[in-house]
């Protein structure tokens, strides 16, 4: 079944993890091992669960790249005034994603601009806006922001992580993630039984800027430093994330929950091709193939199904 | 006056006369408000620069008219840049051997895509994207990160000069665009394999039972937007006269926003070269102005963002019904 | 309580919309009344589905007034429901159970919506199935449940009964009435007269987008001659002077099935809906693999693994298809290219298309079919219903098909067309051409064919000789045997 193919992913990349680890240090690894790659990962885990809404709808979101970068200037530029000036900031960055997201899906809603190019455009636009709040790298990040965001002693990562499987359960529990799937599947046959189509698509791309934010204020916290450009790697691997975790481009297939379980299997080949000695020059090669075989793997799945029933 | 005229004229040329448009408005802009932005030196600057981009949105328009995408363009294009200094260590003699294998590397991974993407029903965005990571490990390891001895080679003479030479006023490269452009216009306009693309782009399935083949089609499209990303690639490093790491990257993005601009329809079916090639001049004056305005990087990026906007709202809208 | 203002339900007057350069509706009016049910007819393209659009406010008319009075329900032609949801969602999209949180109790979905279709009298369909595993009938049942359910004081059905089988269109019409005795107003589209005339207690007749009348009592020839403008003669042609030839095409246990055709012979395929038309017709063209079987035309056994092996020369097989727009043409694309399409390599060197002898071919398939156009570079899709089907088959005929695959070509088209493209059909029999003709409307089978051969389950179970001239004999071969199978 395809909606389980990333979880599926997830747990042979997890297997392969904890074999190539003990073979090459000869114990199991330890909490802070665990720690550390869920403090890695959550930024694209954000990224992933923003892009799998606007995927889901039928969309597409490059601009989570200049939404990061934006995020992470504007952290990273207003650091060092206390927790409390932080908080403050924080809840910026929030609302700066948010609008950013809005802008995207009123193009794509009400504008009629398919949405590969209006988030190509706005990628440009707020990739700008980053280099202006923060034109080089630097910055720093209360120590505080990184006690409760991703203390690397603490588990603190993986509340954070049921925070957002939390809220992604909620979410598909109400009227509009109904919603979201039936603009997704057919937005016509949507709109004609009365679905507000324009309304939702709005709002994924809101939320998609959203977690976007989140992703850029987790990642400040994780690195410590700001780079105006930081946001540029999520944009493919963030729909790598997706299709890993089997949701359909096409569009109402799939659950953010799966592209969820892509981003954590994307940043754990990272560590397993490096415990497995492979030269990380070519690292990019296996990633390229490791998404190919898992859609491959997906689809063939799903043709059985088809086959068997 | 023209609402009549407009009337008469195919949905098509239609679409070909906005790109035109849209690349004048921006010279006559930059015209005016920066003197000598049009002259033929500027010009001729910018029609390399422009040729670039071409070249790989002819490639990406190729794919994008049957409803497909292609993300491999980046690395293909940096690793055929990679192979022809790497192939010819800088001696003419063996350039032809050094393009071949490079355009070869393009074709290998075009065949691999378009295998990906119409045999195995991989959609177009994974399989692309994929293989992009896959050139880029190849880029990366073979090479070293670019530290193995033969990289450091130059580019051979005859090509650089090929792109930045001058055939009396006009540029070579221009001739080497021209050269492209007229290939993929007869290809698409006065082919049966033109014809077929077209059909596949409007609708697969009816073109199926029409008894066009459909995969060989596709196949065939992805090939030759690889080979066209190479080609791009040689084109970059022969005027440059050595790869970088990275060289393709902005050449992913721009590629789709020319063929975009160029008014290709995102969805398939529609667009011709001729406006992808006005495109291409579009994207190019719009940063030169900015360059010459001494818009600072910021700046540039937003504007450049606000007006490709602002093209789309102009004539890149979907319909608004069906 | 006959009062002389009575306000009608649904309302639009002097409405115009244009999809593109195509004129849909100009100055177009409709009315119909709380507790009557009100049939909108008319041809193809006459305006009909954009006036239901409008009316649903779907479609927002460039000028005109809509009013709608009451809580307003719709089913669609082009159904309507989302393929990736369950039927389940699909009903309770808009209605959700919740929970005590608030929040959808999923898991009561699927209990809830069988609920649902039970009450309607749909049991049959699994409520936690994918709408796109169902079939036709079925995801129109399920889209006229989820209208019914909705309770509306308007509802709306665009060719609601198209796709369903004799005893489902009951089934909706006990429904319509049921409606309308509480006083609902319930408007319909349909291209079937009878059910017009069954069912409505007024019927409007549309014409190039516009209201041509509405009146309680109508004639069906009468109905004909409003809605197409002209008088039609007999709408069968007579296809028992046609002379047969030799045997063109014989198949022999092609998944099962036999049969020989004869040049200038018409054989039906009759039997319920998805008894594997569908299948045959598509794997004799080459657009699906068969497990057995062998294909022989005109006494040479030939192979056929995809449709450009059936179109080349020298066998020469053509399979017009039921839906023009998806399956058949390529509506943005010009005339001449939609035309060329099938037989481009036949006018090309080296891969060059030669440009005059391709405009010469198609100017005289054009003249030969009478096509109505401006030019040849006209994109298709801006022609009539009618003319589009013309270039459709243009196409086939260029390819000097020996024979012709016709698939429920007639499928939700207007009389007139109707009654052109059978004498077409009969008249390219005349020439020689072999015809295999499925249909849903067994009318058709009936009066059109030489021979019919009944289909249940991808097997021949009865043959008729034809014209069998009375559908209802099709219809009792396809049951009969139905019965006796599952005994």
């Amino acid at each position: 079944m395809p909606k389980v193919i990333g979880y599926a992913v997830l747990a042979a990349t997890f297997t392969a993890y904890l074999v190539v680890y003990t073979t090459s240090l000869g114990h199991l690894p330890t909490s802070f091992d665990y720690l550390s790659l869920l403090n890695t990962a959550l930024p694209l885990v954000l990224v992933a669960a923003g892009q799998s809404l606007v995927v889901l709808t039928g969309g597409i979101d490059l601009s989570v790249g200049g939404m990061v970068g934006l995020g992470v200037a504007i952290m990273a530029a207003t650091s060092g005034g206390g927790l409390a000036a932080s908080l403050g900031w924080i809840a910026v960055v929030l609302a700066a994603g948010l609008l950013c997201g809005t802008a995207n899906g009123l193009i794509v809603a009400k504008g009629r601009i398919a949405p590969i190019l209006t988030t190509l455009a706005t990628l440009s636009v707020y990739s700008g806006l980053a280099l202006k709040v923060l034109p080089v790298p630097g910055g720093s990040v209360a120590p505080e922001v990184r006690a409760v965001l991703t203390n690397p002693d603490l588990p603190t990562a993986l509340l954070w992580l049921g925070l957002v499987v939390a809220g992604w359960l909620v979410l598909r529990r109400t009227r509009f993630g109904m919603r979201v799937y039936a603009v997704g599947s057919d937005e016509t046959a949507a709109r004609a039984v009365g679905v507000p189509a324009a309304r939702v698509k709005v709002a994924v791309y809101a939320l998609s800027g959203l977690c976007s934010a989140l992703a850029a204020v987790f990642y400040v916290a994780t690195t410590t430093s700001g780079d105006p450009n930081a946001g540029t790697s999520y944009i493919l691997t963030s729909i790598a994330a997706v299709v890993v975790g089997g949701v359909a481009f096409s569009g109402g297939r799939g659950s953010a929950l799966g592209a969820i379980a892509g981003a954590l299997s994307l940043t754990l080949v990272v560590d397993v091709l490096f415990f497995a000695g492979i030269d990380p020059l070519y690292q990019s090669l296996f990633q390229g193939l490791f998404l190919v075989v898992a859609v491959l793997l997906g689809g063939a799945t799903l043709r059985l199904r088809r086959a068997a029933s | 006056m023209i609402g009549p005229m407009l009337e008469r004229v195919t949905p098509d040329t239609r679409r070909i006369a906005y790109a035109v448009a849209a690349a004048g408005a921006i010279l006559a802009a930059g015209a005016i408000v920066h003197p000598g932005f049009a002259s033929w030196t500027s010009l001729r600057a910018m029609i390399i620069v422009a040729s670039f981009i071409g070249f790989v949105a002819a490639g990406q328009m190729l794919v994008v008219l049957v409803g497909g995408i292609d993300l491999s363009m980046p690395w293909v294009l940096n690793g055929a840049a990679i192979v022809v200094t790497t192939t010819s260590l800088g001696r003419t003699d063996r350039l032809g051997q050094a393009v071949l294998a490079a355009l070869a590397v393009g074709a290998a991974v075009g065949l691999a895509n378009g295998l990906g993407v119409a045999w195995l029903g991989v959609p177009a965005v994974v399989m692309t994207l994929g293989m992009n990571g896959v050139m880029e490990g190849l880029s990366l390891g073979l090479s070293k990160g670019l530290t193995c001895p033969s990289c450091a080679s130059y580019v051979p003479d005859p090509l650089h000069r090929l792109v930045v030479g001058r055939l009396g006023p006009v540029p070579t490269e221009l001739l080497v665009w021209a050269g492209v452009a007229l290939f993929v216009t007869v290809l698409l306009t006065f082919t049966t394999f033109g014809r077929r693309v077209y059909a596949v782009g409007t609708n697969p399935r009816a073109a199926f039972l029409a008894g066009v083949p459909v995969r060989l089609v596709t196949v065939v499209l992805y090939t030759l937007s690889g080979v066209f990303a190479a080609f791009a690639g040689i084109a970059l490093v022969s005027y440059g006269g050595q790869p970088s790491l990275g060289l393709g990257d902005p050449y992913l993005f721009e590629s789709i926003a020319a063929v975009v601009v160029g008014g290709v329809s995102i969805l398939g079916g529609r667009g011709h070269y001729a406006g992808v090639v006005a495109g291409s001049v579009t994207l190019v004056a719009i940063v030169t102005l900015l360059q010459a305005q001494r818009v600072p990087e910021y700046g540039r990026d937003v504007i450049y963002g606000l007006v490709i906007l602002a093209i789309l709202f102009t004539y890149g809208r979907e319909r608004a019904d069906d | 309580m006959a009062t002389l203002e009575r306000t009608d339900a649904v309302r639009a007057e002097g409405v115009d919309r244009a999809f593109g350069g195509v004129q849909a509706l100009r100055g177009a009016s409709f009315a119909a009344r709380p507790g009557e049910i009100h049939a909108l007819a008319g041809e193809n393209g006459a305006g009909k589905s954009t006036m239901i659009k409008v009316l649903c406010g779907l479609v927002r008319p460039d000028r005109g007034e809509v009013s709608v009075d009451g809580r307003l329900a719709a089913a669609f032609q082009e159904l309507s429901l989302m393929p990736d949801l369950t039927v389940a969602e699909n009903l309770l999209l808009q209605r959700p159970p919740r929970g005590r949180s608030g929040l959808v109790a999923r898991r009561r979905l699927v209990p809830e919506a069988a609920a649902l279709l039970e009450r309607f009298g749909a049991e049959g369909i699994p409520a936690g199935a994918e709408a796109r595993a169902l079939s036709v009938a079925q995801r129109q049942v399920v889209e006229l449940v989820r209208a019914l359910a909705a309770e509306p004081r308007v509802l709306i059905l665009d060719e609601p009964t198209a796709a369903l089988a004799e005893q489902q269109v009951a089934w909706l019409s006990a429904h319509m009435r049921r409606l309308r005795d509480d006083g609902c107003c319930v408007v319909f589209t349909s291209h079937r007269w009878r059910e017009i005339e069954a069912l409505a207690d007024r019927v409007t007749i549309f014409r190039n987008g516009t209201h041509v009348t509405t009146r309680e009592r109508l004639g069906e020839t009468e109905a004909v001659r409003l809605m197409s403008g002209r008088t039609i003669a007999g709408t069968y042609p007579d296809i028992t002077a046609i002379r047969k030839g030799p045997t063109a095409l014989c198949v022999k246990n092609l998944d099962g099935v036999s049969f020989d055709l004869q040049e200038g012979e018409i054989l039906g395929i009759g039997g319920l809906a998805g008894q594997g038309q569908r299948e045959l017709f598509l794997t004799l063209f080459g657009a699906r693999k068969a497990t057995t079987g062998e294909v022989a035309l005109a006494g040479k056994p030939v192979t056929i693994r995809h449709p450009r092996h059936a179109i080349r020369a020298g066998i020469g097989i053509a399979y017009v298809p039921e839906d023009r727009k998806a399956e058949g043409l390529l509506l943005p694309l010009s005339i001449r290219d939609n035309l060329a399409l099938a037989t481009l390599d036949r006018r090309a060197t080296l891969g060059f298309v030669r440009r005059g002898a391709e405009a010469r071919a198609v100017r005289d398939i054009i003249e030969r079919l009478s096509v109505r156009l401006r030019s040849a570079g006209q994109p298709v899709g801006t022609l009539s219903g009618g003319n589009q089907q013309k270039v459709l088959m243009g196409r086939w005929l260029l390819t000097d098909a020996r024979v012709l695959l016709l698939y429920d070509v007639t499928r939700g088209v207007d009389a007139a067309t109707k009654h052109d493209f059978y004498v077409l059909v009969a008249e390219l029999a005349a020439r020689g051409m072999a015809v295999l003709l499925y249909s849903s409307e067994t009318e058709e089978i009936a009066h059109l064919c030489h021979r019919v051969l009944v289909l249940r389950e991808g097997r021949v179970t009865a043959e008729l000789a034809g014209p069998v001239g009375d559908a209802e004999r099709i219809v009792a071969a396809a049951i009969s045997d139905k019965e006796a199978g599952s005994a």
